[in-house]
This record gives structure tokens, C-alpha cells and sequence, in this order.
């Protein structure tokens, strides 16, 4: 199995780093405050989640203004199950299953994200090739480095990071307007330890001041050059919360894109703990029968 | 929608987002649940072609020569399917099997008298029932201890056959065995256990193939009726932050049978098979992008003259000893980007008190401390779609290396096409002297569904 599609992305996070609930007000936030509220949401909506999801990705250009695919996307369909853990449930645990395409259904990715900066967050993979589980090394990453990507996509584990706020000067840079709807544009710089660990010297979010949806983020490298954007669209209200249902980042460097479209997402589920443990990589007849337990849930 | 792949993207210049570029996904979103009892098979039908190229002639000191000329070595179409259904709350059943058929110029195809052979093979075929913090699963499968990939030491439950020089990776040469397994899913730690009451040994080289040597003897199978034969062994597995690890122990038959000459002369050769006990540790450490694997395995009773290279039997050892046997294999892997990685793998055997009950003029195959490497680098191009890999292997005396380059293109979700080039160089230490300067090519077409 080629390492390029290995990786230790996060689904439910990519899924919750979209999420946001309608209800708060907060004309009068300080950037700080925002960005704790957006934390806490991600993770409320990541927690009990179930998502099935579509992962596209391609090499990118511009025609017309407009970015589009310069060639036919490769496409995975994957099914997504998260719970939090710890602290306020500050850490997450999340269980990845590709089902799409043939070759490679059955893949399936355990991640567990500590909300601790300290802490490197840790990926299991089972390979039906390799017949066994295999710990793939995530942790932080130097400048030449990508931090490891889900399924070989442009989503990678720092994108969709959570927690660590303390570990970063954030800075309200105005309000504006962003696809037509105002938004905060928020600026986050790592101070130096979380330089260390992070690609990105700046990253910029543009969030729904009505939705707490990011409709735009882009991340700057230590040169102040920007080396990737996110798009969110289709912001649509599931299970009652604002979701970006199709989520596109774009790496400006290799002018690749992926997309997720979030096909299905339900939160609220009654997940149980052994379910996130590495026997549901290796026990397909584990995983379907508490898959159709989960499932069963939401009808 | 499609453009010059060399467009470049100016950050500076703000743009929108085509949002209906993947609005297919929600359009085609009302057909996903319609399932389909087809969705449960995987089919993969590949042509392959492979041949030795170089036109040489292989000289063994002070013994003989012998010409190498360029041939087509395989030629064969076929299909490999894989079933798996979760047909049941707690149940599943999971097979896979292979045909070929062996067209003109395959070496089977002469072995076999100029005519087309067709062959079937059961690889997985297990049953397997999960409930409360157990699954058993019954059936062909296999058993994987090691963490180091590629040549590990503790990778020695199942079979293997390494039929052509194609096949250089264990995990792609492993057979499955008919086995009981037995795992138990604690709190923080797992239990897996397995039986295996009908041990089976390493293939002889399938005739007329490259491994294939005209013994003197008839190689036969082990004579069973001498008693039950059976393999056992538990492994115990926690995970920790950052880091996992693995105690093991196991009763065995080593997978190479041991072939005597007939005590009269005449005859076939006779088979011989040996057990063994074999402790293990395992672990794993990830540092950063770094993954370091570590094996260690000891094994009480082990004959001492066995090859170890992948594909070479032993024949006729003219030393019968039993040994303890030290080994390790570790290595790392490393993902220099998204789409490059490289691994290294070192394996290292040592019998203990090599030297006891050898007579005086005896020595051992395996003297001193012996084994292989493997290193391995992969990048992915283009969407993924074109795979470049290579491996090196070679072992610890540097009596020999194989060298394989490949590429894997990807035409869409159907349709791929590879290619292999493998050169072997070894001096007449290593029994890889048969194909010291062999160019190797190999082309496969397939397509799955």
C-alpha cells in the first residue's frame, strides 16, 4: 500500500472544523473569545458524530476566474465515526473507513487528536496487503515537510487542528465581506514553540458572523507567502447546525486541490468506546455489526 | 473543466470557487444505499508478461558455466477475487482465490507439455464470529507478528512462496494456512492466539520456473502419518503513546522442509521436517514523521543450516544440528512529503554456540551472524496516478543484490498498467550466483471491478 494515501487526518475534525451552531450571538467578541467559541463547537459537533463523506482531489488551474479541476479527480467515498475524550472531551477519537473505491475499500484509519500541544497526535491504519495494523508516524513536521494528509488528500492534520489556542496570538483584523456574507476576519500567529511544530507562520479565517461558518482560511508560510486556501460552501443547516458542506483546500504550491462533500452527517450518537479502539480495523465482522448499530441509530 | 496542467495559480489575483465542480457528489448522493450483493466482490483480471533479458553467461568458479540467453518466462492472464460479507450481526465471511492460465512461452505452459495450464488457488477463506470482547475466526488465513516490513523475523507463521523474481516483498509471497484464530480484546491490551493442527511447508519450486533446479532426488511431500503435527502460539499487544509493543510465543515447524537423500541410493528424497519454540518482542515508535520498528525473536531448536533468502530450499545439508537462534529485524520508515516515503529494513540472525557438535572439517551455511536488508522508496506523481518504487535488497555480507525499479500507472478507477525492471548481481557465496547478471522485465495490464 503506497504511503501517499496514508496519513493521519482526523474526518470528524475536517467534518467539525465546518460546524457551527446558529445560536450564538456575539456581537461584541473579541477575537480570542471567537475563535474559543469556534473551538468549542468543533468539538461538540465532532463528538458522537457519524459522517459519509466524499473526498475528491486534483491538480487545479484557473479558468475564468475561477478554479477548476485541469484533470479527472480521484475520488474515495469514506465513512467517518468521532467521540471526545478527555478534559471537557477536549480530545478526539475518530475511526476513518474508506468504502470507495474498490481497490482500496476496507482501508480503515483510527486517529487519536490531543488537544495538548505536547502531545503528538497518533494513527493506526490497517492494511489488508500488510495483513496488520500499522502505526503510521504523524507528529509534528519541519518547513520540507507535509504534516501527514487523510487518504492522500490536501487535508492534513494541522488544517484541522483544535485546541492549543493559548499557543497562538490571535488577532480580530476586521469585518468585512466574504461570498456575500459578513464575516470576522481573524488573524492567528503561533508563537515560537508552535512555530516549531507548524507549517504555517499566519493563517488567516474569515467566519460567518451569522453562522460561525469559515467560508475562507489561508494559511502563510514563514516567507508571509500564501501556500494554501479553504473554501467552504454549500453552508447548509444539518442536524440544526450550520455545516460547509463542501469543503475545498487548495495547496497553492503543487496547485492541488481536495474536496469534501459531506453527504451525510448526524451527531448525537451513541458511539461506544470499544468502537474507537484499533479492533475495529482488524474486525470486519466488529465494525459492520456496530456500523449497523450506529447507523441504526439515526432512522 | 479541463486545462493545461501547467497552469499556475497567482495567489495575488483573487478568484472565486467553481462551487459546481463537485455538486455531482450530492446529485448521485440518492443512489448510495441501494446496495448491491455485488458490492461484496472485488475482481482484478491482469495479464502479466515477464522475461530475463540479458543474454550472459553465469560462471561458477572452478565448478562450470552455463549460457543465460533472453526469454520470456511468464505469460499468463489472471483473475484474483476477493469476497467479503458481514452476512449477519457478529458473522463474516471473507475469501479470495486466484486463476491463471498459462499462455504460450510460460514456463508452465512448456512445463506442462506445450499446453495451456490452468491453475486455481484458495488463498483467504475464513469464517469469522465477533461477540462481546471476542472474535474466532476459522479458516485459511494469515498470522502476522512482525512490525518491520518487508523481512522481518518474526514473520514466520504462514508459508511462503516466492514462485517469481516479480514477487520480492514477503507480505505479497505469504500463504495463507488453514488456522483457529483466537483474539481477545481487553482494556488497553489484546490477546491473539492461534492452532494450527495441519502445518504446512514452503512450495518446491514450481517446475520449469527460475527458482526450479533439477534435483537429484524426487522431492516429495512430509510424510504425515508419523504422528500430529501442530503450530500454537499467543501474542499479547498494548498500545502506548507514541509507541506499541508485542510479547509472543510459539510452538513451530519451520516453514523450509529439510531434504535428505534416500538412505539407499534410489529413490525420493526424504522429507524432513523440524519443530521449534520461538519467544518474541515487537515494537514500534513513532518520532515526528519518523516510525521506527524493532523485532527481536528467539528460537530454542532450530535446524542450523537452513538458507534464509527468500525462494532457495535446503537440500541435502550435510550438517543435522539443532540450534537456539537469536534474531532481529528493525528498520524505519519515513515520509519525507505526501507523496514520497522510504523504509529501511535490516534483518540479522546468529545461532547460539555455533560451533558445538560440529566435527572436526564441519561447518555451518549460516556462520556467524547472517540475514538481509531491504530498503524500499516510493513516489506517487501525478494525482496518484503514476507510482515510481524501488527496492534494494541485498544481504548482510554483501554477497548479493536485487535491485527492482517499478511503475504503477493508473488509466482510471478500472484500468492500470506496470512495469518492472529487476537486475540481480551476486558473487558465489550467495546461491543468487544462478542469476548473477539476469535483467529481469515485467509488464502487467489490469483491470479491476
Amino acid at each position: 500500500m503506497r504511503r501517499n494515501i496514508l496519513g493521519k487526518g482526523l474526518v470528524c475534525l475536517i467534518a467539525a472544523g465546518l460546524l457551527f451552531p446558529l445560536q450564538i450571538i456575539a456581537q461584541d467578541l473579541s477575537a480570542r473569545e471567537i475563535m474559543e467559541e469556534l473551538e468549542d463547537n468543533r468539538r461538540a459537533t465532532s463528538n458522537s458524530a457519524l459522517s459519509r463523506m466524499q473526498l475528491s482531489t486534483c491538480k487545479f488551474g484557473v479558468r475564468e476566474g475561477k478554479i477548476t479541476c485541469a484533470e479527472r479527480p480521484r475520488v474515495k467515498s469514506l465513512e467517518s465515526v468521532g467521540k471526545g475524550y478527555g478534559t471537557d472531551l477536549r480530545d478526539t477519537r475518530s475511526v476513518a473507513i474508506l468504502l470507495e473505491p474498490a481497490a482500496e475499500r476496507g482501508i480503515g484509519m483510527l486517529s487519536f487528536i490531543y488537544d495538548d500541544g505536547a502531545r503528538d497526535n497518533e494513527t493506526w491504519l490497517y492494511l489488508s496487503a500488510l495483513g496488520r495494523v500499522k502505526r503510521i508516524a504523524s507528529g509534528s513536521s519541519d518547513e520540507e515537510t507535509e504534516p501527514g494528509s487523510l487518504f492522500g488528500s490536501e487535508f492534513t492534520t494541522e488544517d484541522q487542528d483544535t485546541g492549543k489556542l493559548d499557543e497562538y496570538e490571535i488577532n480580530l483584523l476586521e469585518e468585512t465581506v466574504e461570498a456575500g456574507r459578513e464575516v470576522w476576519k481573524i488573524e492567528t500567529v503561533p508563537n515560537e514553540e508552535r512555530a516549531r511544530k507548524s507549517r504555517y507562520s499566519r493563517t488567516v479565517l474569515y467566519v460567518d458572523k451569522e453562522r460561525f461558518v469559515e467560508l475562507r482560511i489561508e494559511m502563510y508560510d514563514q516567507y508571509g507567502k500564501e501556500i494554501k486556501r479553504m473554501l467552504g460552501s454549500r453552508v447548509e443547516q444539518m442536524n440544526g447546525i450550520w455545516v460547509a458542506r463542501s469543503t475545498t483546500i487548495m495547496n497553492l504550491v503543487t496547485n492541488r486541490l481536495s474536496n469534501m462533500a459531506f453527504l451525510e452527517m448526524h451527531t448525537g450518537i451513541d458511539v461506544p468506546d470499544e468502537f474507537l479502539t484499533q479492533r475495529t480495523l482488524t474486525d470486519a465482522a466488529f465494525r459492520e455489526t456496530e456500523l449497523e448499530k450506529l447507523r441504526a441509530q439515526i432512522n | 473543466m479541463v486545462l493545461d496542467d501547467d497552469v499556475q495559480f497567482d495567489a495575488d489575483v483573487d478568484f472565486s470557487f467553481d462551487d459546481d465542480l463537485f455538486s455531482a457528489a450530492f446529485d448521485e448522493d440518492s443512489s448510495a444505499s441501494s446496495a448491491s450483493w455485488l458490492d461484496n466482490f472485488t475482481i482484478k483480471i491482469t495479464q502479466q508478461f515477464s522475461g530475463q533479458v540479458n543474454n550472459h553467461s553465469v560462471e561458477i568458479p572452478s565448478l562450470f558455466s552455463f549460457p543465460r540467453e533472453a526469454e520470456l518466462e511468464t505469460n499468463r492472464l489472471g483473475a484474483n477475487i476477493r469476497y467479503q460479507n458481514a452476512f449477519a450481526p457478529g458473522w463474516l465471511l471473507q475469501a479470495s482465490g486466484q486463476i491463471r492460465s498459462y499462455w504460450q512461452d510460460d514456463y508452465q505452459y512448456e512445463a506442462e507439455g506445450d499446453k495451456i495450464d490452468i491453475e486455481y488457488r484458495v488463498n483467504e477463506f475464513f469464517l469469522q464470529r465477533s461477540f462481546d470482547q471476542h472474535s474466532v475466526k476459522f479458516g485459511r488465513q494469515t498470522v502476522v507478528w512482525g512490525e518491520t516490513t518487508g523481512n522481518s523475523v518474526l514473520d514466520i507463521i504462514n508459508t511462503t512462496e516466492f514462485r517469481d523474481f516479480n514477487i520480492i516483498d514477503i507480505e505479497e509471497a505469504r500463504l495463507n494456512q488453514w488456522l483457529l484464530v483466537w483474539d481477545y480484546f481487553g482494556e488497553g491490551s489484546n490477546f491473539s492466539s492461534f492452532l494450527n493442527i495441519f502445518p504446512e511447508f514452503n512450495p518446491p519450486a514450481v517446475r520449469g520456473s527460475p527458482f526450479f533446479f533439477e534435483p537429484a532426488f524426487n522431492l516429495t511431500d512430509y510424510d504425515r502419518d508419523s504422528g500430529l503435527q501442530f503450530e500454537a502460539g499467543t501474542k499479547w499487544r498494548k498500545s502506548f503513546e507514541g509507541s506499541d509493543i508485542s510479547f509472543m510465543a510459539a510452538y513451530l515447524y519451520e516453514n523450509q522442509m529439510r531434504f535428505e537423500d534416500p538412505i539407499s541410493g534410489i529413490g525420493d528424497a526424504v522429507a524432513q521436517v523440524n519443530d521449534f519454540f520461538l519467544l518474541g518482542f515487537s515494537a514500534n515508535r513513532a518520532v515526528g514523521k519518523l516510525l521506527l520498528n524493532f523485532d527481536l525473536a528467539y528460537s530454542h531448536g532450530v535446524q542450523a543450516d537452513s538458507f534464509s533468502f527468500p525462494g532457495t530450499a535446503s537440500l541435502a545439508n550435510p550438517v543435522n544440528l539443532k540450534k537456539d537462534q537469536i534474531g532481529t529485524s528493525f528498520g524505519f520508515e519515513y515520509a519525507i512529503s505526501n507523496e514520497q516515503s522510504i523504509s529501511l529494513g535490516i534483518q540479522a540472525q546468529k545461532l547460539l554456540d555455533e560451533d558445538e557438535g560440529l566435527l572436526s572439517g564441519q561447518s555451518l551455511i549460516n556462520d556467524g551472524v547472517f540475514g538481509s536488508w531491504l530498503v524500499r522508496y516510493s513516489n506517487t506523481l501525478m494525482n496518484s496516478d503514476l507510482v515510481i518504487s524501488s527496492t534494494l535488497q541485498g544481504d548482510l555480507n554483501a554477497n548479493s543484490l536485487l535491485a527492482m525499479l517499478g511503475v504503477d500507472y493508473t488509466v482510471n478507477d478500472n484500468w492500470a498498467v506496470g512495469g518492472q525492471i529487476i537486475s540481480i548481481t551476486s558473487n558465489d557465496a550467495s546461491p543468487l550466483i544462478f542469476f548473477d547478471e539476469d535483467v529481469r522485465l515485467a509488464a502487467t495490464l489490469s483491470y479491476s471491478f
